[in-house]
C-alpha cells in the first residue's frame, strides 16, 4: 500500500480537520486538591496531567539553590498505558530526560523566577494517552496548573506544533502525521508580546520555509492561547460562585 | 466541528495487529461542488453543471473496479466519494493517481465530495460490518445527502455491483436511485457501445480472477516492507525494468540513476532509462526532421553498467519500464549479454554466441510500481491448434512492441478481429499464470493499413491528438475576411511599439506558416551602439493560463510531426494565423532587445518586454543566404516597388543581414571558446505542395544563415534563461544538458582509432576539437559518422525546475551555457509558453507589481518539466517511428534483386561476433512513391546490423571481384575488423584490398542491399545485406559545394575567435584587479611556459611556439 496522504488536494487531513485546524482542547484547572496547583488537559486524543508543588523551600541538597530567583524543576514521564503498545519505561529514558529539559526552559523563560529567590518550583506532567504534539500538550497543562497554583507568569505559554506537507503548514500534528515523515516544530510562545520561549526542529527543512513554518505555529499558539484564557476565566468563575456561597 | 473517534485495526510493521484510535472531525459544510447548490458552498474549482438529467454516485467497488467505464467523457456529473477514493488509494497508488488525473481535469466532468467528514453523510462503521458493506452504506448516504442538499432538483443515482444493496436501497428514496452498473449503462447511454465493450472485458476478467487455479510459474513477490528495508540496507537494488530490443526473451537490465548502494556489484552509478541524445541547437523550425539514433542497444558501452536480469523466470512478471527491486545473484551466476546479432525470426540460439564480460546478475524479487500502459496487439495468426481445446475465448496476443510479453485476454470476437490491431490493457499478472491478463479497449484497425500503422505509433507513444473541440474552438479570437481580427488599441498602448522604429524580418525555410520567430538589428548613438532584437510570437496573450485550450497544449506539450502529417499544440487559427509573425501584418510579440556595443560586441543593455511589431520582410533561407552573397535574388514584398525604392530597400535589408551575421560569428566564436559541440544528426525537411502534401524530402543544405538565426535563438534563449531565474531562483523552467558518461564514448574512441584519430572526451571543449580535428581528406563520411556517435553518446538535454537541481547542475554541455531555456518557439513547444509566462511575471514583479498570478512553485514547475519532457522524447520515437514506417513502404514496393535502388553504399561502424552495423547516409537519393503520397525520399540515416553469418550457419564469402555470397564456414572477429572464412576451399579470401581473405575493416564501404522483412505483428524493418564489398559508387564522394563557404566562415570564425582574445587581454583577470599584479610577461609566467613546454609533445610545443610568436 502506499504511503499516507497527509493533506488531499481539496485540504483536508487525515482526520478530516483543513490545515490551520487546532485539534479540540478541552482542560480543567484545580484536579487534584493536594497539590499547590494542577491541571487536566486533553488536545484531541493526547491527554495531559500537570501538577505544581511549590514553590517551596529547596528539597535536597540546598546547594542547588539560587540567591536572586527560583529553581524550577521539571519531570515528564508517560503512562504505560498511553502508547497503542503499553510503554517499558515511563520515566528517566533519554526522550523524557530531553522533554523535562525542553519543559524546564520553557518555564524559566515564563515564570517570573526572581520574585521566589532561594526556593524551589516542581512541575510534574504525566501524558495519559499520547497521540502527537506531546510536547504542546504538556506545556499547556503545565501552564494552567502554575496558574492554578497562583504563582506569577508573564505571560501564557502556549505550545503548538506545526508540520510542513507540500509547501502548506499542517498546525497541530497527531501521531499519524507525526510519523508519516513530516518535518515538524514545536514552538512555545508568550502570545501577548508574541516572544518565543522555545522552538524546537530536529528534522529538515529547507531555510526558506522556516518563517512560513513559525509564522503558522505562532498563529496557531494565539488560537491556544484563546482556549486556556476562557478555561482560565470559567474556572475563576465557577470558584468564586463557589466561595460566595 | 464534532469530534468523534474511529477505530482502527492495523498491522504493524512487524505484522502484529494493533488497535489505532484515531481521531475523526465532521463539519457540517462540506463543498458539494454543484452549481445548483442551495447553500451557497464555496466554488472554486471544478463544479458539476446544473443541466444534467441526474448525477451518478458510484459505489466504492465500482470505481476500483470499473474506473475506465468511468473515465468516459461522455459520462456527465459524476460524483466521486471519499470512501471510494480510499478504497483505490489501498488498491494503488497508480489507480489513485488516475483518478486524481481525471478529478483534475476539466475536461471531464467529476467531482470530489469528501463524505466522511460532513457531519449528515457520515456513518461509523458498526460493529461486525464488513468493509465493504459499511463502504456501500457510506456511498448510499452521501448519494442520500447530495440530493437533499441540492433540494431535490437534481436526481442522483447510485451504481453499484452489490445485489443486496439494490434491494435493500432502492426503495428507501424517492429522488436517490441504486441500480448497477450494467443497467445504468443501458438505460442511459445505450449509444456508447465502447462503454458497453469495456465493462463486459472488465466483468469477464474480474470472474476469471476468481476461478484461478494454482499452479506456480513465479516465486511471489517480497511485500513492501521487505523491500523497502532491503533497498536501505542495500541488499536490494531499485530501478527501473529496460528489457532489450533484440532479446526480449531473455535479457533485460535494471537502470536507474543516481543510485548508490554499498553493494559491490553496483559501485558505479546507474544510468537512467535509454534515452535519445539530441543534437545540440535546437531546431528552430517545424519543418526539419531531426533523426536521432534510435537504437543504441547495440552499444557495448551503453550496458556496461546496471544490472543484468536473464532470462524470464527471473524477471518474475516485470514488464518494460516497471520500476522494480532486484536481488543480485552470486558472482559465480553472473553472466554477460551477447553480442552477436540475433535474427528475429530465431528464438533462442546454442550457447556458443560469445559473451562480453560477466557483468552484475540479479532477479526479480519485487515491483515497487508497474508502469503498464496501453498496448497495442495483434492476433497470433491463425493454425488450428490455438488454444482452442480449453477455452476458446481466451488468446494469447503478441503485442507491437516486442518488449512487452504476450498478453491473455478474454474476446468473443476472436475471429472478427483477425488481423486487427487492437489497444489491451494489462489486468494483472498473477504468480500463477506464464503470461500477464489483459482485456481489450478499443480496435484500431487492419494491420498493414497506413492509417492503423500510423495510430499504432501514436499509441504507442502514449500520444492523444483528438481533433479540437469546439469549447476550446470557441476561446480562440476569430479572424476571417468578414470579421478581421485587429490590434487592440488598449493593448497596444500598453506595448513597445516597434512598427515605424525598427526593421523586422523573419527568416524560415520555404513554405512555413507558423512563423514564431523575426529578428531585427539597427544601429543606434551614431553607430557606436548596435541593437540586435528578438521578437517572439506572443502567444500567451491569446492562451490564457488555465483555459481549455491552454490545457490541451499543456497535455500536448508539442507539436507532433510525423512523416506524412503533423498534430499541432495550438489550434490553427493562432499557430498558422494570429500568432504567426507574418510579413506585412500588426503582431504582438515578446521581444528581448539587446544594445551591443558596435566595436566589442560586448552587452552595455538588455531590454524585456511585449512589443507591437510588423514584419516587413518574410524571407526563407535560401533568400536570405543569397542576398548574403551578393547574389540576384527575387524578394517578393519588394517585387511590385519602383527600382529606385527597391534599391534602398534592398541596401537596407542587407546591411541589417550583414550585421546580423556579423553579430552571429561572434556569438558562435564565444560559444565556441566555451567548448559548444557541433553534432551530426541528419536532417531531412519536407517540403509541401498545395495541399499540404509532401512532396519531397531535401536533405538541409547547411548554409550559414541556418547557424546565424539559431546562433540569435540561443542567445534569447540564454538571456531570458538568465532573467527568469534571476527572478524566480526556485521555480524557473530552464533546460540543462548533463554532461555525457564517459564510458559512452567507448564505441566512438574505438572506431576513431579505426583510422587513427585520437578522441579526448574528457570535457566538451577537448571533444570539440578532437571532433574538428578527426577529418579523412579522402573520405568526408568518416567525420560525420564520428559526429553522429558522438551524439549518441550524449545524454538528453531535458526542462527542470530550477529548484529542484543544484546550481552546477544547470549548465547545458552540448550548447556550452551555464543557463539556458526555451523561448523562442511557443507555437510549437508548451515550455516555451510556461517561459514566456514566467517572463511576463519576472517583469512585473520587477516594475514592484505584483504578478497577476503567481507563477507555480517548484513542485508543480518539476512535474510540469517531467511532463513535457516524457512528451519530448514521446514525440521523438514516434517521428523516427513514423519515418521508419514510410521508409519501409518504400522498399517493399521493390524486388531488392532487380531494384538498382535498393542498392546503395554503406559504411562500417561497428563489429559485432557475426556481422557488422552499417550506416547508409543520405547520398542514396531515392525517389519514393506510395499511396497517395508522393514522397521523394532519401533514404537518410538508415542504419541497421549486417549479417555475415546466416541462420544455417553459412557465412559471407566475396569472390574475387568483390562480390559476395552465402558459403558455409566461420567467422573470427578481431577488434577492428571481421574474418570470414569460407570452408568450401581451403584459401580464404580477402574481401577488401588485394590480399586473400574476407576481412572487413571498421569504416570501410560496402555495398548494401536494401529489403525489407516483415511480420504481421510488429513493425516492417529494413534488412540489409552485403552485397559487394567494393563501393557502389566512387568511393571519395565529391566534396559537398559548400565547402568552399564553410572554409571561409571558419577563417572568420577563427580571426574573430583572435580578435576577441586580443580584445579580452586587456580585460584584467581577477590577480591583477585585486592584487595589481600583472599577468602579461613576467619572470614565473615565462618560466611556467617553459615548463609547460617540456611535458608536451613536440608537435604541440611547436604550435604552442607558433601562436605565441
Amino acid at each position: 500500500m502506499a504511503g499516507l496522504e497527509l493533506l488531499t488536494d481539496q485540504g483536508y487531513r487525515l482526520d478530516g480537520r483543513k490545515a490551520t485546524e487546532l485539534r479540540k482542547v478541552q482542560a480543567r484547572m484545580g484536579v487534584f486538591a493536594q497539590a499547590d496547583g494542577s491541571a487536566y488537559l486533553e488536545q484531541g486524543n493526547t491527554k495531559a496531567l500537570a501538577v505544581i508543588y511549590g514553590p517551596h523551600e529547596m528539597r535536597g541538597s540546598r546547594s542547588r539553590a539560587l540567591h536572586d530567583r527560583a529553581v524550577i524543576n521539571c519531570q515528564y514521564s508517560m503512562a504505560t498505558f498511553s502508547t497503542a503498545e503499553r510503554k517499558r519505561r515511563p520515566h528517566g529514558d533519554r526522550k523524557s530526560t530531553e522533554m523535562s529539559l525542553h519543559l524546564k526552559q520553557t518555564f524559566e523563560a515564563a515564570v517570573m523566577t526572581q520574585l521566589f529567590p532561594r526556593s524551589q518550583i516542581d512541575i510534574y506532567v504525566k501524558i495519559l494517552q499520547s497521540d502527537g504534539g506531546n510536547y504542546s500538550v504538556c506545556v499547556n497543562a503545565a501552564t494552567l496548573a502554575v496558574i492554578d497554583a497562583g504563582i506569577p507568569m508573564r505571560d501564557y505559554v502556549c505550545a503548538c506544533t506545526v508540520g510542513f506537507v507540500d509547501e502548506t503548514p499542517l498546525a497541530d500534528l497527531c501521531y499519524a502525521e507525526e510519523s508519516g515523515g513530516v518535518s515538524s516544530l514545536a514552538l512555545a510562545l508568550l502570545p501577548r508580546g508574541g516572544q518565543i520561549a522555545l522552538v524546537q526542529m530536529d528534522a529538515r527543512l529547507h531555510q526558506d520555509h522556516l518563517e512560513t513554518l513559525i509564522e503558522a505555529a505562532m498563529t496557531a499558539c494565539k488560537g491556544v492561547s484563546k482556549v486556556l484564557d476562557e478555561v482560565v476565566r470559567q474556572h475563576l468563575q465557577e470558584a468564586s460562585v463557589l466561595s460566595r456561597e | 466541528m464534532i469530534k468523534t473517534e474511529k477505530v482502527l485495526h492495523l498491522k504493524s510493521s512487524r505484522g502484529r495487529k494493533v488497535r489505532v484510535v484515531r481521531e475523526h472531525y465532521l463539519r457540517e459544510r462540506v463543498p458539494c461542488f454543484s452549481s445548483l447548490c442551495q447553500a451557497d458552498c464555496e466554488k472554486d474549482g471544478k463544479v458539476l453543471p446544473g443541466d444534467l438529467t441526474h448525477y451518478v454516485v458510484p459505489d466504492a467497488e465500482v470505481v476500483v473496479n470499473y474506473l475506465e467505464v468511468l473515465e468516459f467523457p461522455e459520462l456527465q456529473g459524476i460524483v466521486i466519494t471519499q470512501t471510494a477514493c480510499q478504497a483505490l488509494h489501498s488498491k494503488g497508488r497508480r489507480f489513485y493517481n488516475r483518478l486524481r488525473n481525471l478529478l483534475k481535469d476539466p475536461r471531464h466532468d467529476c467531482v470530489l465530495f469528501a463524505n466522511e467528514f460532513q457531519e449528515y453523510s457520515y456513518c461509523p462503521r458498526e460493529k461486525g460490518e464488513s468493509q465493504e458493506k459499511w463502504q456501500t452504506r457510506c456511498v448510499y448516504a452521501a448519494a442520500v445527502w447530495y440530493y437533499n442538499h441540492l433540494a431535490g432538483l437534481m436526481n442522483v443515482v447510485m451504481i453499484t455491483e452489490d445485489e443486496e444493496a439494490v434491494s435493500r436501497f432502492s426503495s428507501l428514496n424517492s429522488g436517490v436511485f441504486v441500480i448497477r452498473v450494467q443497467d445504468y449503462l443501458q438505460d442511459f447511454w445505450p449509444e456508447l457501445k465502447a462503454a458497453h465493450e469495456l465493462y463486459s472485458a472488465i466483468t469477464q476478467v474480474l470472474q476469471e480472477k476468481e476461478g484461478e487455479d494454482s499452479q506456480r510459474e513465479f516465486s511471489e513477490h517480497l511485500p513492501a516492507e521487505v523491500l523497502e528495508a532491503g533497498i536501505k540496507s542495500g541488499r536490494f537494488i531499485q530501478g527501473t525494468l529496460n528489457v532489450s530490443k533484440h532479446r526480449p526473451q531473455n535479457e533485460a537490465f535494471i537502470t536507474n540513476q543516481g543510485l548508490s548502494t554499498k553493494n559491490p556489484g553496483a559501485e558505479a552509478p546507474l544510468r537512467s532509462s535509454l534515452v535519445l541524445a539530441e543534437p545540440a541547437p535546437p531546431p528552430e523550425n517545424p519543418w526539419e526532421f531531426w533523426t536521432h539514433p534510435s537504437s543504441r542497444c547495440f552499444s557495448a558501452s551503453d550496458l556496461s553498467s546496471g544490472v543484468l536480469v536473464f532470462g524470464s523466470k527471473s524477471r518474475n512478471r516485470a514488464v518494460h519500464g516497471d520500476m522494480v527491486v532486484v536481488e543480485l545473484l552470486p558472482k559465480s551466476e553472473w553472466r554477460g549479454k551477447v553480442t552477436a546479432l540475433t535474427e528475429r525470426q530465431v528464438d533462442e540460439k546454442s550457447g556458443d554466441e560469445s559473451e562480453t564480460k560477466a557483468m552484475p546478475t540479479g532477479r526479480v524479487v519485487g515491483i515497487l510500481q508497474r508502469n503498464w500502459r496501453d498496448y497495442v496487439v495483434t492476433f497470433p495468426p491463425r493454425d488450428g491448434t490455438q488454444s482452442q481445446s480449453r477455452n476458446s475465448q481466451r488468446i494469447l496476443v503478441i503485442p507491437w512492441d516486442r518488449r512487452i510479453p504476450k498478453i491473455r485476454i478474454s474476446t468473443q470476437q476472436a475471429d472478427a478481429l483477425q488481423d486487427h490491431r487492437l489497444v489491451v490493457r494489462i489486468d494483472s499478472w498473477p504468480s500463477t499464470s506464464l503470461y500477464p491478463n489483459g482485456h481489450s479497449v478499443r480496435v484500431l484497425g487492419r494491420a498493414r493499413e497506413l492509417e492503423t500503422e500510423v495510430q499504432t505509433i501514436l499509441m504507442e507513444n502514449c500520444i492523444h491528438v483528438p481533433p479540437f473541440s469546439e469549447a476550446q474552438l470557441r476561446e480562440m479570437p476569430v479572424n476571417s475576411p468578414e470579421n478581421p481580427w485587429t490590434v487592440d488599441p488598449a493593448e497596444a498602448a500598453e506595448r513597445r511599439d516597434l512598427r515605424e522604429t525598427h526593421l523586422v524580418f523573419s527568416i524560415d525555410p520555404r513554405g512555413c506558416e507558423d512563423v514564431d520567430d523575426t529578428l531585427s538589428v539597427r544601429s543606434l548613438a551614431g553607430g557606436k551602439l548596435l541593437e540586435l532584437g528578438v521578437h517572439i510570437a506572443d502567444v500567451t496573450h491569446f492562451v490564457s493560463e488555465g483555459s481549455l485550450t491552454d490545457l490541451e497544449a499543456r497535455s500536448r506539450a508539442t507539436t507532433y510531426y510525423l512523416a506524412d502529417r503533423r498534430h499541432d499544440m495550438l489550434p490553427a487559427v493562432l499557430s498558422a494565423d494570429l500568432c504567426s509573425l507574418l510579413g506585412g501584418v500588426d503582431r504582438y510579440a515578446m521581444s528581448v532587445l539587446w544594445e551591443l556595443d558596435a566595436q566589442s560586441l560586448a552587452v552595455t543593455k538588455v531590454w524585456f518586454g511585449r512589443t507591437l511589431i510588423r514584419s516587413s520582410y518574410q524571407l526563407h533561407y535560401e533568400l536570405a543566404q543569397a542576398l548574403l552573397n551578393g547574389k540576384e535574388a527575387e524578394v517578393p514584398e519588394l517585387a511590385r516597388l519602383d527600382p529606385e525604392e527597391r534599391d534602398t530597400k534592398l541596401t537596407e535589408l542587407m546591411e541589417a543581414l550583414e550585421k546580423l551575421t556579423h553579430i552571429a560569428r561572434h556569438l558562435r566564436a564565444q560559444r565556441d571558446r566555451g567548448g559548444a559541440l557541433e553534432l551530426e544528426g541528419v536532417e531531412v525537411r519536407a517540403q509541401l505542395d498545395e495541399e499540404k502534401n509532401i512532396t519531397a524530402l531535401v536533405p538541409r543544405q547547411p548554409l550559414e544563415v541556418h547557424e546565424t538565426v539559431a546562433e540569435c535563438m540561443i542567445y534569447a534563449n540564454h538571456w531570458v534563461a538568465r532573467k527568469i531565474q534571476e527572478v524566480f531562483p526556485y521555480q524557473a523552467l530552464l533546460r540543462r544538458h548533463p554532461p555525457p558518461r564517459q564510458e559512452l564514448f567507448s564505441q566512438l574512441v574505438d572506431t576513431a582509432q579505426a583510422r587513427g584519430f585520437a578522441m579526448d572526451t574528457r570535457t566538451n571543449k577537448a571533444l570539440a576539437d578532437s571532433l574538428d580535428r578527426a577529418v579523412d581528406p579522402q573520405d568526408p563520411l568518416v567525420n560525420r559518422l564520428l559526429r553522429m556517435m558522438a551524439t549518441q553518446a550524449m545524454s538528453q538535454a531535458v526542462y527542470f525546475s530550477t529548484g529542484a537541481q543544484p546550481e552546477d547542475q544547470f549548465y547545458h554541455y552540448g550548447l556550452a551555457l551555464d543557463r539556458y531555456t526555451h523561448f523562442t518557439s511557443p507555437i510549437r513547444r508548451y515550455a516555451d509558453m510556461v517561459v514566456h509566462r514566467l517572463l511576463t511575471a519576472a517583469l512585473q514583479v520587477e516594475q514592484g507589481a505584483e504578478p497577476a498570478k503567481t507563477p507555480a512553485g517548484n513542485k508543480d514547475v518539476e512535474e510540469l518539466a517531467e511532463h513535457i519532457n516524457n512528451k519530448n522524447r514521446a514525440a521523438q520515437r514516434a517521428q523516427n517511428l513514423s519515418i521508419g514506417l514510410f521508409q519501409c513502404l518504400f522498399f517493399k514496393e521493390r524486388d531488392p534483386e532487380i531494384d538498382p535502388r535498393c542498392v546503395a553504399d554503406g559504411i562500417i561502424y561497428a563489429i559485432r561476433d557475426n556481422g557488422v552495423l552499417v550506416f547508409i547516409p543520405e547520398e542514396a537519393n531515392i525517389c519514393l512513391v506510395c499511396r497517395r503520397f508522393l514522397v521523394a525520399s532519401l533514404l537518410y540515416g538508415v542504419k541497421g546490423p549486417v549479417y555475415m553469418r546466416n541462420k544455417e550457419g553459412r557465412v559471407v564469402s566475396a569472390g574475387p571481384d568483390g562480390t559476395c555470397e552465402w558459403q558455409s564456414g566461420s567467422v573470427r572477429r578481431y577488434t577492428d575488423h571481421i574474418i570470414t572464412t569460407s570452408g568450401s576451399g581451403s584459401a580464404t579470401f580477402r574481401l577488401s584490398g588485394q590480399n586473400s581473405g574476407a576481412i572487413t575493416y571498421l569504416l570501410s564501404h560496402p555495398q548494401v542491399r536494401i529489403s525489407v522483412l516483415s511480420t504481421n505483428c510488429h513493425a516492417d524493418t529494413l534488412n540489409l545485406e552485403v552485397i559487394s564489398n567494393k563501393p557502389h559508387r566512387s568511393a571519395a564522394p565529391q566534396l559537398p559545394s559548400s565547402q568552399g563557404r564553410q572554409l571561409v566562415q571558419e577563417v572568420v570564425r577563427l580571426a574573430e575567435e583572435a580578435q576577441e582574445k586580443a580584445v579580452q587581454r586587456p580585460k584584467l583577470p581577477r590577480e591583477e584587479r585585486e592584487f595589481q599584479q600583472s599577468k602579461a610577461p613576467n619572470l614565473y609566467s615565462i618560466l611556467e611556459e617553459i615548463r609547460e613546454l617540456a611535458l608536451m609533445d613536440l608537435e604541440t610545443a611547436s604550435r604552442v611556439c607558433a601562436t605565441t610568436a
